[in-house]
């Protein structure tokens, strides 16, 4: 027979026992959630290896002005290998006469990211890189006239036999491309040697820094794994442009990109929607992607429009609890960094991040 | 140029976007004003007030600008710089350049539009 209070107790223990292990998986979560890795080799996808032929012929189209329907922009005009892959200004280059929206992101690690755009719209590097040679404000160029172009040329006919096995279509010129992309890495940053047992990697300062990043900063919420991105959406509510919004040029290039993506009120938008145009979700409301911090002192200004010219800049952002906006994520509230702290988050953001970037020299171009 | 007057030297080039209709004859009136001495005013002119840069349009900056109206618009007329114009689209294709506006300071290539600040530091850098 069956002691009743023992019963009682056992299942109390029970409820108990299941509280701890409820505690413990959150607990868990968070502390994974927080986790940073040491940076491994890039995922490739199955339907696109790698092979040194492939990765050539992509850094010559990188280069090529012919992806631009006027011959005078390439990939290279505004992720520029002398400006960290990005072309350091708020607001990307644009085609001739047009003005862009958003910030150029860079391209140092970007085969780590899934999805890509500040908004999330490729889902890969191979979706990624046919967008901005269609944009009308980017390189417009038209995609059929562009494989007769390359077609024109004997050296990319052979070469695209060579990697490919088959002529040049829109298709095999992203997938070098990406191949391409794939090879801009930063490595062996002191975090990294960090984080495989070098406890010497750090300085003392850049030490705190990581403790406060992924503690009382709670940066590593969203920024985390070996790419300092859990690659999801937020708003964090970065105040808006003052020059783009003044710029009828830049709200001609809005509302032609909210109409393309079907948002039917695109004519009275002023602000960008973010991630919401490509979920026509509300909580995606200026939400945008959680960027990679590997090599920030190369990548500035920040944030999706750039409005942020410095990490200083950042830090006190973040430090306020985020900016103000009524869908803004409830992951942020005021920091209260003393100014020790926002030193020594400033040099693990600058120096621990800093690692061996993959350089590129123009190739020669047919 | 104020802030580093005696300092610097600029030096411009021209570089006419050949997509577009007018900015040949914007080139030619800007050095038309250059004649005259006013090449600054009027290329700032030309800035403010870009895409809308005719014929009509640059006479009547040019009056705007008080500038001697039978010498600027003969410059017009007859694309009386041309030469120099051509000159210096040659210069930058030769150079490889392809973007609008370009800069170098003292060697150090800077491509696109860029906050005052942007210049400053490597100004402040080259004057070191």
């Amino acid at each position: 027979m069956i002691n009743p209070i023992v019963e009682i107790l056992n299942s109390k223990s029970l409820r108990l026992a299941a509280a701890v292990i409820c505690l413990l998986t959150i607990l868990i979560t968070t502390a994974s959630a927080a986790h940073l890795e040491s940076l491994k080799i890039p995922p490739v996808p199955a339907d696109n290896p790698q092979t040194p032929e492939k990765i050539e012929l992509g850094k010559r189209l990188f280069f090529d002005r012919r992806l631009s329907g006027d011959g005078t922009m390439s990939c290279v005009t505004c992720h520029d290998p002398e400006t960290g892959y990005s072309d350091r200004l708020a607001i990307s280059l644009s085609y001739p006469t047009t003005k862009n929206w958003r910030n150029s992101p860079s391209l140092i690690n970007t085969a780590y990211n899934d999805p890509l755009f500040w908004d999330g719209r490729a889902k890969s590097l191979e979706e990624q890189a046919l967008f901005p040679m269609m944009s009308a404000f980017e390189m417009n160029q038209n995609l059929d006239f562009l494989e007769e172009e390359l077609k024109g040329v004997p050296e990319y006919v052979d070469a695209f036999q060579k990697v490919f096995g088959r002529e040049i279509t829109r298709q095999r010129i992203a997938m070098a491309l990406a191949s391409f992309e794939r090879t801009i890495v930063s490595r062996n940053a002191p975090l990294d040697k960090y984080l495989d047992g070098d406890n010497t990697a750090l300085t003392p300062e850049q030490k705190k820094g990581y403790e406060i990043f992924t503690g009382k900063g709670k940066c590593a919420q969203c920024h985390t794994g070996a790419n300092f991105t859990n690659n999801k959406f937020y708003n964090i509510g970065v105040p808006e442009n003052s020059v783009l919004i003044n710029d009828p040029r830049v709200t001609a290039t809005m509302r032609f990109t909210a109409k393309v993506s079907g948002y039917k009120e695109y004519r009275s938008l002023t602000e960008d929607p973010g991630r919401y145009l490509v979920t026509k979700d509300k909580k995606d409301w200026k939400a945008f992607k959680t960027p990679g911090l590997r090599e920030l002192a190369l990548t500035y200004p920040y944030m999706h429009n750039g409005v942020f010219e410095t990490i200083d800049d950042v830090i006190e952002f973040f430090n306020r609890g985020g900016g103000v906006d009524k869908n803004k994520t409830p992951l942020l509230a005021p920091l209260n960094l003393s100014d020790a702290e926002k030193r020594a988050i400033r040099a693990f953001l600058l120096e621990a991040l800093k690692g061996d970037v993959t350089v590129v020299k123009m190739p020669d171009v047919p | 140029m104020k802030e580093y007057e005696g300092r610097m030297r600029l030096i411009v080039k021209h570089y006419p976007y050949k997509y577009r209709d007018f900015s040949h004859i914007a080139a030619e009136a800007s050095l038309a004003a250059l004649d005259q001495g006013r090449f600054c005013e009027m290329h700032e002119h030309l800035l403010k007030k870009s895409p809308k840069l005719n014929k009509a349009n640059l006479i009547s900056y040019a009056k705007e600008l008080g500038l001697d109206m039978a010498k600027f618009t003969d410059s017009l007329n007859i694309m009386k710089h041309i030469k120099i114009i051509e000159r210096d689209k040659k210069l930058a294709i030769d150079m490889d350049l392809y973007n609008t506006p370009t800069f170098f300071i003292n060697g150090r290539k800077v491509v696109g539009n860029r906050p005052y600040e942007y210049f400053k530091k490597i100004i402040e850098e080259e004057l070191k």
